[in-house]
């Protein structure tokens, strides 16, 4: 009963916002913010149903996809290792933490300039500013999360007579999860709004060039579509990495209601 | 076999000052020795050193007259927190010491021998305290350990549950040959469950008792 009821307040609240717009763009509301340069809904409708008929947008969408998918599972992977290796070494921690915290507020987006110099194309440039956007909070929150570790599991797998790989494997690695699973979340967010810039910036494929590409010719309703677009992609990495996260951490303790 | 432990003047402490000095003990094969002492009196520390988590400053720690330089599956450990892995259910928990070791994973008597039959599957967090402590045993003994180091086990526990447990390991313990040695701050623990009682005081064991009783123990702390 209270899951229709939350689940009739989301979808009030989405309808809300869409009859917002449509009130505005269809009266053409001029007030401090002018709508009458916007779409309305029906506009958006036709263009994304034009849109999904055509294979340019899948290939578009299949781009962003791939992209995003290969730059976040470098990060991930990178972002994990050098994590745990950093909080579990001081030598690695006194060795990499001063350059990782001088590139570390350096945002990924300006190292388009770095990209575009350092690879032979901008495919590459477009994951390695992907991969570079997800990495730090990863790292990060991987750090933090293995640090945190109750010493008392790791003596335990010890005085059973586990060694480095024990303890990593059946200690750092499950109980670090949950703030790993943090970080990776952190990690894909930003890892779409780089993506979607870099392609705005230097792709001729791919959902955030479209987007741009379809500003530029003065397509509004196509702007629109591309950002509907790029959210619901978003939203549908997050949920995955959200229920991915649950899933493989079920062993924590949780508020009843909290699932959502 | 069960394992003789000899301390001969040892030094501990963590890195500010010992806690332990002049460390001078003989634990004899199978026998079950507690020691009784206040918080802060390092009984703990004692136990950490024989378990091979910390190396002293000074002196030697023998375990069947080889000096202890880290951990070994020969001396399981039980803490007084709750040591278990959280994300693995009672029956993976009991298994590790023999995954570890890579021993046939047979566990089910042992999780029947400390009364769990039937919540294999449950995540310590659906567990009481006393429950947990029984995993936390019968993971200790699973693997067959020649010594037991007990860090107040049975501290945070209602005294009806305390009394089950202290019935449950002197039950279990019949049927290992393994030395113990247990660590409390109560000394009716000490004298029910301890062949010998040790009394540790500030920086060091005061004495050690072979026909220990109350008066004499509170006397000593």
């Amino acid at each position: 009963m209270s899951s229709m009821s939350s689940w009739a307040r989301r979808i009030l609240a989405l309808l809300a916002a869409a009859g917002t717009w449509q009130l505005l763009t269809a009266t053409d509301a001029v007030l401090w913010l002018r709508f009458d340069r916007l779409p309305t809904l029906g506009e958006i409708a036709a263009e994304l149903l034009q849109q999904v008929t055509t294979p340019i947008y899948y290939l578009d969408l299949l781009q962003s996809v791939i992209r995003i998918l290969t730059g976040f599972a470098l990060a991930a992977a990178a972002g994990i290792t050098v994590g745990i290796l950093i909080a579990r070494s001081p030598k690695a921690s006194d060795l990499l933490t001063p350059l990782l915290e001088a590139v570390r507020p350096i945002p990924a987006i300006a190292l388009v300039p770095i990209a575009i110099l350092l690879f032979p194309q901008d495919e590459q440039g477009i994951v390695f500013i992907t991969c570079a956007a997800a990495f730090f909070p990863i790292m990060v929150s991987t750090r933090h999360a293995v640090r945190a570790l109750p010493t008392l599991w790791e003596d335990a797998v010890r005085t059973m007579g586990g060694g480095r790989l024990h303890v990593l494997r059946n200690v750092i690695l499950p109980g670090a999860l949950p703030g790993v699973f943090g970080g990776l979340s952190v990690g894909m967010g930003v890892a779409w709004i780089c993506v979607i810039s870099a392609e705005m910036i230097s792709g001729d494929f791919g959902v955030g060039y479209r987007t741009w590409h379809a500003y530029t010719i003065v397509d509004y309703p196509a702007v629109i579509v591309g950002m509907i677009t790029i959210g619901a992609l978003g939203w549908l990495a997050s949920a995955a990495i959200e229920l991915t996260g649950r899933r493989t951490t079920r062993w924590l303790p949780r508020a009843e209601g909290s699932s959502a | 076999m069960s394992l003789s432990f000899r301390l001969d003047g040892v030094r501990l402490g963590y890195g500010h000052g010992a806690v332990l000095d002049g460390i001078d003990l003989d634990v004899a094969p199978g026998e079950l020795l507690a020691v009784v002492g206040s918080s802060g009196s390092g009984k703990s520390t004692l136990l950490r050193a024989l378990a091979g988590l910390l190396q002293p400053y000074q002196g030697k720690i023998l375990a069947d007259g080889e000096e202890v330089r880290g951990t070994s599956p020969d001396r399981a450990m039980i803490f007084q927190e709750d040591g278990l892995l959280p994300w693995r259910t009672v029956r993976r928990n009991v298994e590790l010491p023999l995954r570890i070791r890579r021993k046939p994973l047979d566990v089910s008597a042992w999780i029947e021998r400390v009364g769990l039959a039937g919540r294999e599957d449950r995540l310590p967090r659906e567990l009481s305290g006393g429950q947990r402590q029984r995993v936390q045993l019968a993971r200790a003994l699973v693997g067959g350990p020649r010594a037991v180091l007990m860090d107040e086990p049975f501290g945070a526990l209602d005294a009806q549950t305390r009394a089950d447990m202290q019935r449950l390991l002197l039950d279990v313990l019949r049927d290992t040959a393994a030395t113990v040695v247990f660590v409390t701050h109560d000394v009716d623990e000490a004298l029910l469950l301890g062949d010998r009682v040790a009394v540790l005081g500030r920086g060091g064991i005061k004495t050690v008792l072979t026909s220990a009783t109350r008066e004499r123990i509170l006397e000593e702390l």
